[in-house]
């Protein structure tokens, strides 16, 4: 276990590095969330929605600081896979899966935390209406994070399966922009879950996206009522299994089986 | 006209060389449809969901997410060479290889790449185009369908013009300016819809500074017949000519720039 925890402190470190660049992607990222919030505001004002104006404004502040957990993946992973310098990796005395599983999570978490901690300090001091709103209650704040927690671990198997395929194909431009547009759609990017049709939102709260950013937002807007968090969870919990155990039987098959393309 | 030539005949080359994989070709087209797909679903979950937006109607709504989608992947499609990395041609060292050949830089730039696959979005923008037409029940008359081309023509200059903001700064600073996109991909994500329901300061940004307001959505709204701005008639048709303005003053600091460059070295 230390060995991958090492990993992750490594990885850790190296994201720390780049807090200049992650400056103007924080700025731009706050402009993208002042014009969804002026959008969702002016339709507001025409069609007033059972869902409060509040707790839409915080969804989309809560977005937006977390994106990169979403959307960002280990690229030196990738070259390696093209390049043929795999082969190098499986080399390592550890656990391929565990070990890139530490890494991407340093990634994500280090490098949406660099951006999501002043974007929400800026967001907190935005007037009533405009900024993210105060947690539904402590127990839903501190439920939210080990959701938030929860997430990042099923964000992270998710990922490993997206590197597990692309072990296979190679080329996976194509299909990880498929699993990208999935992904920013049914995790509430694009358009917060709770503003799609009530009957589709059945099942879209039961999908492995809704997981990743939905649920915990739900808990923190209070949207979720604290007794029903123990089932938000549970499906968390589920599917985090699921993924875990899918991809390391993935990533199992392929390096009995790895192919190197020249290198 | 002999620029013209060249650029059409790059294209046409650069066109066949991304054909010698048409599987791969197809598979990302497809993938594009699909994105672009769901942002329109967006839309229409929203139009769903609120029924109008101020005076807007859902296919008021549509249409200007569908004349926002055309050009801005007709531009990056056809201008890809500034679009795409332009920062990738400096750190690599590139560039200078444009400096010996006897044209000028920024059409040995626009010549050098093309993004045949944006087809893909460009098909939904239509869609959307075609579906908004129809619920607000356009009547299209021969100075509307000037007008609209015109508004896409100017569009696309004008989007050229806001990714040749990053182009500059690059050549300043080397990398890619994240900062820019707030510009550029914010403006097309904030102009789907119609400027008018912002407030001050992003109608400012977005209606004259980076005047997607004047090039796009005043033309839209003219055609479908619900002025924007108390801006009708003749003077629609001047609005979308800031397009020409804003690239023509960017091609201006571009070429000082230019004058500036230093290699990388690499």
């Amino acid at each position: 276990m230390r060995k991958y925890f090492s990993t992750f402190l490594m990885r850790w470190k190296m994201e720390t590095q780049y807090r200049g660049a992650a400056l103007g992607g924080i700025i731009c990222q706050m402009v993208f969330g002042l014009i969804l919030i002026s959008i969702y505001r002016a339709l507001y004002l025409g069609n007033p929605q059972p869902m409060p104006l509040s707790a839409i404004v915080t969804y989309v502040w809560l977005q937006q600081a977390f994106f990169r957990m979403l959307l960002s993946s280990d690229n030196d992973l990738m070259d390696k896979i093209r390049t043929g310098g795999i082969a190098y990796e499986m080399c390592r005395p550890v656990s391929l899966y565990g070990y890139y599983y530490a890494r991407i999570m340093a990634m994500k978490l280090m490098g949406s935390l660099l951006r999501a901690v002043p974007m929400l300090l800026f967001a907190s001091f935005l007037p009533e209406g405009w900024g993210i709103g105060a947690p539904a209650s402590l127990p839903a704040l501190l439920l939210s994070l080990m959701g938030l927690v929860l997430g990042l671990l099923c964000m992270c198997a998710l990922e490993n399966i997206t590197m597990g395929i692309s072990m296979r194909t190679i080329d996976f431009k194509g299909f990880q922009a498929l699993l990208n547009l999935l992904m920013t759609t049914f995790s509430g990017n694009i358009l917060p879950l709770t503003l799609f049709p009530d009957a589709w939102q059945q099942v879209i709260r039961l999908l492995p996206y809704a997981q990743l950013l939905d649920a915990p937002i739900r808990l923190y807007t209070g949207e979720t009522p604290l007794a029903q968090a123990g089932q938000v969870f549970l499906i968390q919990g589920i599917w985090l299994c699921v993924f875990v155990c899918l991809g390391l039987y993935l990533w199992h098959r392929n390096t009995k089986k790895m192919i190197v393309q020249g290198g | 006209m002999n620029t013209i030539k060249l650029y059409l005949h790059s294209m046409k080359m650069l066109l066949k060389s991304q054909m010698q994989y048409p599987w791969s070709f197809c598979l990302q087209t497809i993938a594009q449809i699909v994105m672009e797909g769901g942002e329109m679903m967006a839309v229409l979950l929203v139009v769903n969901r609120f029924q109008a937006l101020n005076q807007w109607t859902g296919g008021d709504l549509l249409f200007f997410f569908g004349i926002m989608s055309i050009t801005f992947y007709l531009t990056e499609c056809f201008g890809r060479g500034i679009t795409g990395n332009f920062a990738a041609l400096i750190r690599s060292g590139n560039l200078d290889t444009f400096f010996l050949r006897p044209r000028g830089i920024m059409t040995q730039v626009l010549c050098h790449a093309i993004d045949p696959r944006r087809i893909g979005c460009i098909a939904v923008g239509v869609a959307a185009l075609v579906l908004g037409c129809r619920q607000s029940r356009v009547i299209w008359t021969l100075p509307k369908i000037f007008l609209f081309t015109e508004a896409v023509f100017f569009g696309m200059l004008l989007i050229l013009g806001l990714f040749l903001i990053e182009a500059v700064f690059a050549v300043h600073s080397v990398k890619s300016i994240e900062l820019v996109n707030a510009v550029t991909y914010g403006g097309r994500s904030a102009c789907q819809y119609p400027v008018d329901i912002y407030p001050g300061p992003l109608r400012v940004l977005f209606g004259t500074l980076a005047p997607f307001g004047l090039v796009l959505q005043v033309p839209s709204a003219v055609i479908l017949d619900k002025p924007m701005m108390g801006i009708d008639g003749f003077l629609a048709f001047l609005c979308p000519l800031t397009g020409l303005l804003f690239f023509a003053f960017m091609y201006f600091v571009f070429q000082k720039a230019m004058k500036y460059y230093r290699s990388t070295g690499s």
